[in-house]
């Protein structure tokens, strides 16, 4: 995981967040230490400001892309490039002030249940706070005032002192939202969002990722399994079957036989939300 | 199991098939054997005494129970308190030490070079019994109470760090991660992405350890660093029986009144974690 890589210092010179930033990919490969490998040759550019959706099946490589583009997952060969941060190589401080700017959220919302609503949401400031205040739990007025007003944004202000576990699947995903506003992004990735959640409830999430889209003009990246929600939310679509990228166009024009031939199979009703 | 060597009854002769026989199996049977006889070889058992044993054993006890010296009780309790006093000290301090000892040691938190020589050294500790590490502390801190806290807050560190990351290890890997996209170090993943989740836990098995202190501490008081069990050592050397009944009363009484607050407690702690909601919006 830890490559003590030397990089050339590069600090300082990071601009402020409030830009979105383009992504590219230049044939990303990654190879799993188990001899897996997820990823086959994929490049591709994301322009500032898309919503682009990827998809594929489970197993095709899609959690795997994502990762790669904070650094979670390294690229075993080829560049990742993120705004105006190269990821490949990246170790260290440097690698975590990159994520400080880029937004992420999960299928299982990956709330600490234990802790309060507020805490968890504090968790995006982390990369702009000294650690020993993180490590108390104090936040400074400014990034207390960032927190609560990213909890208002997705309206989860008047949960903000119950605990994370004491919510439902929607209103945590909220919160995992605010978490990722919270960090005044750049970028925000979002891996499967809505795969835990019921059809209303992963509308309205949708809704809200593709308002902070537009909203705030923020490049947002989804991974979806769904063939319905890729064509309604987002206006790019990528296909990834077995780790190789198959499919790169316009989402509301891909046809069902397009997802044939990401899938590698026939539709089913499964890959429908509203069926 | 294979299709030639079920019974085939249509002949009337059974075809039974063989009975497996494993050696290995056999061998480690014969293995076990010599053991238990090896153990009983060299003890210089005089089974003819074991024909004594229910009546010595009644004899003692009236010794001890049928009139006990009541009036060393005070001086019992002082000692008991400080027999308490030590377990708890020590069980603070291991469990602080454990804490911070065996975070690092859990995978995915520490780096190899870090994981393994804390592991090693939990390893060690595991293996020396704390009268030992007391008798090692005493040669600098002197046969007080504060030596008995140290041994079981070192003695204690064995274990209790390896329930620590085991524990930090059992936690799921989800909020850590998204600690780790929103850019927290290591310190911060420790804190905020495993802490929340593993410390019930982990405080439920610090009172156990302070439960186990509580009886390991009447032990050490045998190699004399103070609390009840320098007592009973003491009494029990000038066969004083009738205070030796006292203490060994005091001793139980104390102890099982311990575990069962404590394990209480426990249970408290476990199930708060379940599910509780703080709000503080009402």
């Amino acid at each position: 995981m830890r490559q003590h890589t030397t990089q050339p210092e590069a600090e300082g010179a990071t601009p402020s967040a409030s830009v979105p930033w383009p992504i590219a990919l230049d044939q990303v490969t990654v190879r799993y230490p188990n001899g897996v490998v997820a990823l086959k040759d994929v490049s591709l550019r994301v322009e500032p400001g898309e919503m682009i959706s990827v998809v594929g099946l489970s197993g095709s490589g899609k959690s795997t892309m994502i990762r790669t583009i904070n650094g979670l997952v390294p690229a075993t060969s080829g560049t990742v490039t993120v705004g105006p941060h190269t990821v490949t190589g990246l170790s260290g401080r440097q690698l975590r002030q990159l994520r400080g700017h880029v937004g992420m959220i999960f299928q299982h919302f990956n709330l600490a249940d234990r802790a309060s609503v507020y805490q968890n949401v504090l968790v995006g400031r982390f990369s702009h706070t000294p650690t020993w205040r993180t490590l108390l739990g104090s936040a400074r007025p400014a990034d207390r005032d960032i927190a609560m007003r990213a909890l208002d944004s997705v309206g989860m202000l008047e949960k903000v002192w119950q605990r994370g576990g004491a919510l439902s699947g929607g209103q945590k995903q909220r919160v995992a939202i605010a978490r990722a506003l919270s960090q005044e992004p750049a970028v925000m990735l979002a891996d499967e969002p809505v795969a835990s959640l019921d059809p209303p409830t992963a509308h309205s999430v949708m809704a809200d990722l593709q308002r902070i889209n537009q909203e705030r003009g923020l490049t947002v990246l989804v991974n979806l399994h769904l063939m319905d929600l890729a064509r309604q939310y987002t206006t790019r679509m990528i296909g990834l079957r077995e780790g190789r990228l198959v499919y790169d166009g316009p989402a509301a024009d891909a046809t069902d036989a397009d997802f044939e031939e990401i899938y590698g199979r026939p539709i089913q009703v499964k890959d429908r939300l509203d069926r | 199991m294979t299709a030639t060597t079920t019974t085939r009854a249509a002949t009337g002769a059974l075809q039974i098939p063989v009975r497996p026989r494993s050696w290995p199996v056999r061998l480690a049977w014969a293995a076990v054997a010599v053991a238990i006889v090896a153990a009983f070889w060299d003890l210089g058992i005089e089974w003819s005494k074991l024909a004594s044993l229910p009546s010595d054993l009644a004899h003692y006890t009236r010794l001890m129970f049928s009139d006990p010296d009541w009036s060393k009780l005070p001086e019992a309790l002082y000692q008991t308190w400080r027999s308490v006093a030590m377990a708890w000290t020590g069980a603070l301090l291991g469990v602080v030490l454990s804490t911070l000892l065996g975070i690092p040691a859990a995978q995915g938190v520490g780096p190899l070079w870090v994981r393994l020589p804390l592991r090693w050294v939990f390893a060690v500790i595991r293996a020396v019994p704390e009268v030992v590490i007391a008798i090692i502390i005493l040669t600098v801190t002197g046969l007080t109470p504060f030596t008995g806290a140290l041994a079981l807050a070192i003695g204690g560190i064995g274990t209790h760090a390896k329930w620590t990351y085991e524990t930090i290890e059992s936690v799921p890997q989800g909020t850590s991660e998204a600690v780790r996209a929103s850019g927290g170090n290591v310190l911060e993943v420790a804190r905020w992405g495993l802490w929340p989740a593993a410390s019930p836990e982990l405080m439920s098995l610090g009172l156990y350890r302070f439960e186990i202190n509580v009886r390991t501490s009447a032990i050490l008081g045998l190699i004399g660093v103070g609390g009840i069990g320098d007592m009973l050592t003491g009494y029990t050397q000038y066969r004083e029986w009738d205070t030796v009944g006292v203490l060994i009363i005091v001793v139980i009484v104390v102890t099982m009144s311990i575990d069962a607050v404590s394990g209480r407690i426990r249970r408290r702690i476990m199930e708060g974690a379940k599910a509780r909601d703080l709000d503080r919006s009402a």
